[in-house]
């Protein structure tokens, strides 16, 4: 912090900047009453980044709403303190806490596709809080917009900034909101999720942008997210949250070194390290409770090894100092147990899946091609176009979502495909299954032309073939009970029926964890986890070969989502199943996964096993990628590399080397001219790379894979 | 928008294509020979025969379709049989009128419901609320001659404010076409008014839980401001499309208002024409209904991309 900003004056220069005690905001529900935030007490200094993390409704966003009373009904703040500069917040009129909201504090909301007003431009919206709150002229507050917008690296902004939101990608809408955020040059900008909907590469872009902007303004950030990652790469301070409470407060080095919360430990143990292999993701079983119907003692007690009945009995243990530092917990044993140790997975004992890929692979994918014609046309993809003013023409345009793509899975493989949004992942899936028509191309199952099939034949394959989504919700069918979701599955494919069938179902819904009982009940009556558990169930129903999952771990929380992981590993192993799997997540991947397909703008730009895709030499675009994934570790800081400007559109895909418009390493015309094949560089080695560069070039300036090594003698030293 | 409103346009001609083969079959499957209708029980053979020659009823249908279509295109409608004048002379006479009417009560909707709906909204489930929601049920559920009869009943009859029902050209009392006019509007309008209000009010609520709602609080917006500026400008877009509906249908659907006002617009011109199988001028009017809904919905059309950015810049090359 070299500047301070001038609004705060701050007259006893130890009081911290907010300072929150005892915040209780609670719902009234048709279930009775919800504590979201219960007796929650923190504090935050000038300067300072403070995380509070934990999973999906535990309370992170109610609170921070809460302290700019931005809490709708039926919801209501039923008590506690925000001391702001002096002042309780919480006593504020609605008047005078307008005055606070984006002038003093800020806050920069999550989602930035649906954040931004689609009919207003966007400088509109950043010009309309500064007049509003500093009551400057229109001109002068124009200017300031754009100060903002530049400051936040908006390239252009001075042209920009009449723009439209629908104008603007998803990093670029994330730079808008942030700039809206620190127009008024805000004591505390409130950040909830700001990199949640965003690919890792803009993520690391927007977290280095927000330290740099808190560097030069001073300004306290309350960083909320249940990114673990992000917290060791931002904060200095953390907050983990469950069930409403505040469980753990610890300074951020300290978290993750002595963790003093069981639940801490669990967090971090859940999450699958990028540069660790395990056999199996050490779990936190269960779920979180219900806040209607919470425990009697400690509300982690269910899922806590270390529970014992005076856990279960007391009440709610308090926050209190724990451990040597300024560390506060609340749990009643944390004295007693030592939660230095996280998990070690056991490299010695890991067992080395084995493929067989001699003989023929049991899908396979050749040149597939999937065109989509853009939907603005005249009629279907004819397109009026009126290039220089002149007459316009006819011209067919084509989102070009897969460009000639090439693998193949083996039996009992699991083979992944990564890349960022909209790169085609999800179309490639669909096509090679054909549950989207291909443009061109070939794919085989088990040896037989899929391509060739009518569609009877393909839907008679499908039962070797089952799909898992993202979001279970919505692929289960609400009306049917899980038994009859699943049990007409075994119908519809002449597996089984009547009493074979229903004693089938029970033994699947136990095979993924659920209990037998679950068949009788609706897919709303489970947890997101668990309607997981219900889409595997069902696609394991019909005995498939192959099963394709997309982004099946994307929607569930990080101990939801290891649960689900092991299942599936587990599953595999038993079945003798092959997976495609489909992830934007690199560490859920490189967990999981046995070979790995990168992809960048419907090509396949990497293609080799997980030792190889992760090691040197690497694809330019594939090094930023993994460079840019925030370690779940502090004392792991990795060197990122950034890419310049956003995937270029589909529409409109460069010339040459895809990735040429935004490469690192790029070489110069060659790159911009000639289209790199997917080959192996050392023959027989089984990586494929699409690049013009030698294999010396592509190993060298690995700089995150270097820095490990660094980075823990230098972790050793800190202890 | 320039491919939008290329498509729009295509969309619209095809339609309107579509109607006048539908008009043309359909007016002549109905029941009753033409002729004989125009010369009575007693007509000879020969006579109707001559007539039927004289009027192209002896061509084959498609000859007469096209006949007529190329007619429609430089403005010849045929004569009416009943009137024995032009169709179009007819028409434009009662254009005029109607479109006032619809217009009107189009404007009075709008002047009402916009500021019902919002507040509906805002308030919701408060006492606002609950009065624009009966005021809306009302409206809809009791028939729109009924509350003509009410206002005649307690504006004209009883007050004595404005006259009971006629129509006075303005080129002879511009005044007297306004005090006409109040009435049948207000009773349309209020008709009309329950169901923009019931729309503005739905889509408000939708707005009104939007995130870009929850980021405007945020900054610290009064609510006026995010009421005003931020929610109505995206709540008022699906608004559009029922007011442009509600004009079309404010302009000829409305028949039983026109009779009970004796206010002789396009609605009562179709129902004379079907009554005496006037078929040119049956034909005339549906066409001319339909080109004003059509016409109405490329006006809702345009107003989506000046409110919507989204469509003023989509597929614009
Ligand atoms: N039905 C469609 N019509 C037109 N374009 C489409 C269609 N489906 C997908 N696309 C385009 O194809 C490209 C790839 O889409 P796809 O959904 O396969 O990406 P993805 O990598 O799975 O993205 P995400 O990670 O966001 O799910 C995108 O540019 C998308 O806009
Ligand atoms: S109080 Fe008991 S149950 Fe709760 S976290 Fe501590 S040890 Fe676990
Ligand atoms: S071919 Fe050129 S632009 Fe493409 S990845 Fe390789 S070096 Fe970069
Ligand atoms: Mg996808």
């Amino acid at each position: 912090m070299s500047t301070t900003t001038p609004t705060h004056d701050d007259p006893s220069s130890s009081s911290p900047l907010l300072e929150v005690r005892n915040l209780r905001t609670q719902f009234h529900t048709e279930s009775g009453t919800v504590v979201a935030a219960n007796d929650v007490s923190f504090s935050l200094d000038a300067g300072e980044t403070m995380g509070l993390v934990g999973e999906s409704g535990a309370g992170k966003s109610v609170t921070a709403r809460s302290l700019l009373q931005l809490i709708d009904p039926p919801g209501e703040i039923a008590g506690g303190e925000v001391i702001f500069e002096g002042e309780n917040l919480l006593d504020y009129s609605e008047k005078q806490i307008q005055r606070v909201r984006g002038n003093k504090i800020a806050l920069v909301p999550q989602d930035p596709m649906s954040s931004l007003n689609p009919v207003l431009t966007v400088g509109e919206q950043i010009i309309e809080t500064i007049t509003h709150h500093q009551g400057m002229e229109r001109d002068e507050a124009r200017a300031q917009a754009i100060d903002a917008m530049t400051d936040v690296g908006i390239p252009d902004a001075a042209e920009r900034i009449d723009d439209y939101p629908h104008e603007f990608s998803g990093g670029m809408r994330q730079r808008v909101l942030i700039a809206i955020g620190l127009s008024c040059q805000p004591d505390l900008i409130i950040a909830d999720e700001p990199t949640t909907a965003l690919d890792v590469t803009t993520q690391a872009k927007i977290l280095d942008l927000l330290n740099e902007l808190q560097e030069e303004k001073g300004m306290g950030i309350l960083m909320i997210t249940h990114n673990l990652g992000v917290v060791a790469q931002t904060c200095d301070t953390v907050g983990v949250m469950y069930a409403g409470n505040l469980v753990e407060t610890a300074e951020m080095h300290e978290l993750f070194r002595h963790p003093q919360h069981p639940y801490t430990r669990g967090l971090i143990d859940s999450i699958p390290q990028i540069d660790t292999a395990y056999d199996e993701l050490p779990t936190l079983d269960g779920a979180m409770p219900d806040l209607t119907d919470l425990p009697q003692g400690c509300n982690f007690a269910p899922r806590c090894e270390y529970a014992t009945d005076a856990c279960r009995t007391g009440g709610d243990p308090a926050l209190e100092p724990a451990g040597p530092g300024s560390s506060r917990a609340a749990c009643i044993r944390t004295d007693e147990i030592d939660l230095r140790q996280g998990y070690v997975p056991d490299d010695v004992e890991r067992t080395e899946k084995q493929v067989d890929r001699s003989g023929d692979p049991l899908f396979e994918v050749k040149n597939l091609k999937k065109y989509f014609s853009a939907g603005d046309g005249v009629i279907g993809n004819l397109s009026l176009s009126r290039n220089g003013g002149g007459i316009p023409k006819l011209e067919r345009r084509y989102v070009k979502a897969v460009d000639g793509i090439s693998f193949d899975i083996y039996e009992g493989e699991t083979v992944g495909l990564v890349g960022e949004s909209g790169c085609g992942k999800s179309t490639v899936a669909r096509t090679a299954l054909k549950l989207l028509e291909p443009t061109d191309g070939e794919v085989y199952f088990d040896g037989q032309p899929m391509h060739e099939m009518g569609d009877s034949e393909v839907r008679s394959l499908r039962r070797e073939m089952q799909m898992v989504f993202q979001d279970p919700h919505s692929s289960l069918n609400p009306r049917k009970t899980v038994g009859q979701i699943v049990g007409r599955a075994m119908e519809k494919h002449d597996i089984a029926t009547g009493e074979e069938k229903r004693q089938r179902v029970r033994e699947l819904l136990e095979r993924v964890g659920l209990s037998a009982s679950a068949a009788g009940k609706y897919p709303h009556e489970f947890s997101g986890g668990q309607q997981q558990r219900i889409a595997i169930a069902h696609a394991l129903a019909v005995e498939p070969k192959l099963i394709v999952c997309d982004e099946p771990v994307s929607a569930l929380d990080v101990s939801v989502q290891a649960q689900i992981l092991n299942l599936l590993n587990e599953i595999q192993a038993e079945f003798g199943l092959s997976y495609l799997f489909i992830s934007h997540n690199i560490g859920v991947v490189r967990h999981i996964c046995d070979r790995l397909a990168v992809m960048y703008l419907g090509k396949i730009v990497e293609f080799g096993s997980i030792e190889q895709v992760f090691d040197t030499p690497f694809h330019p675009y594939t090094e930023s990628l993994l460079s840019a994934v925030p370690h779940a570790d502090p004392t792991r800081k990795s060197e990122r590399i950034f890419l310049e400007g956003s995937v270029p559109s589909p529409l409109d895909p460069p010339s040459g080397c895809p990735f040429q418009t935004r490469c690192p390493k790029k070489i110069g015309e060659e790159c911009e001219t000639v289209v790199p094949d997917l080959e192996e560089k050392e023959a027989g080695t089984g990586h494929y790379l699409s690049c013009h560069l030698s294999i010396e070039e592509m190993s060298e300036h690995a700089g995150f894979v270097q820095s490990e090594q660094a980075e823990q003698s230098e972790a050793q030293h800190g202890d | 928008m320039y491919n939008y409103l290329v498509r729009r346009l295509g969309f619209m001609l095809l339609t309107l294509l579509f109607v006048t083969v539908i008009t043309f079959a359909v007016t002549n499957i109905l029941p009753g020979d033409v002729a004989l209708l125009i010369l009575g029980p007693n007509a000879t053979d020969q006579s109707i025969q001559a007539l039927q020659a004289q009027l192209g009823l002896d061509k084959p249908l498609y000859v007469q379709y096209i006949d007529w279509v190329l007619g429609l295109l430089q403005g010849d409608m045929g004569t009416s049989l009943r009137f024995d004048e032009p169709v179009a002379q007819l028409i434009g006479e009662k254009l005029g009128r109607s479109l006032l009417l619809a217009t009107a009560a189009t404007a009075i909707a709008v002047f009402f419901a916009l500021p019902l709906g919002v507040v509906a909204a805002v308030k919701q489930n408060e006492l606002p609320d609950l009065f624009a929601s009966m005021f809306g049920f009302i409206g809809i559920s009791i028939p729109i001659f009924l509350w003509g009869l009410v206002f005649i009943l307690v504006f004209a009859v009883w007050l004595g404010l404005f006259p009971t029902g006629g129509y006075v050209p303005p080129s002879e009392d511009p005044i007297g076409t306004l005090t006409h006019l109040v009435l049948p509007a207000s009773a349309m309008g209020f008709a009309l008014t329950a169901y923009i209000m019931r729309m503005t009010r739905s889509s408000m609520l939708e707005v009104l839980s939007e995130e870009y709602i929850k980021l405007a609080r945020a900054k610290g917006m009064t609510q006026r401001v995010v009421v005003l500026k931020h929610a109505l400008q995206n709540a008022i877009i699906p608004v559009i499309t029922v007011v442009a509906f509600q004009f079309s249908y404010a302009f000829g659907g409305v028949v039983v208002l026109e009779e009970v006002f004796f206010w002789p617009g396009i609605g009562r011109l179709t129902l004379t024409a079907i009554q005496s199988r006037d078929i040119p001028l049956l034909q005339g009017c549906i066409i001319v209904v339909a080109l004003i809904y059509m016409l109405s919905n490329l006006t809702a059309d345009l107003l989506y991309g000046y409110f919507d950015p989204r469509i003023r810049y989509g597929g614009d090359d």
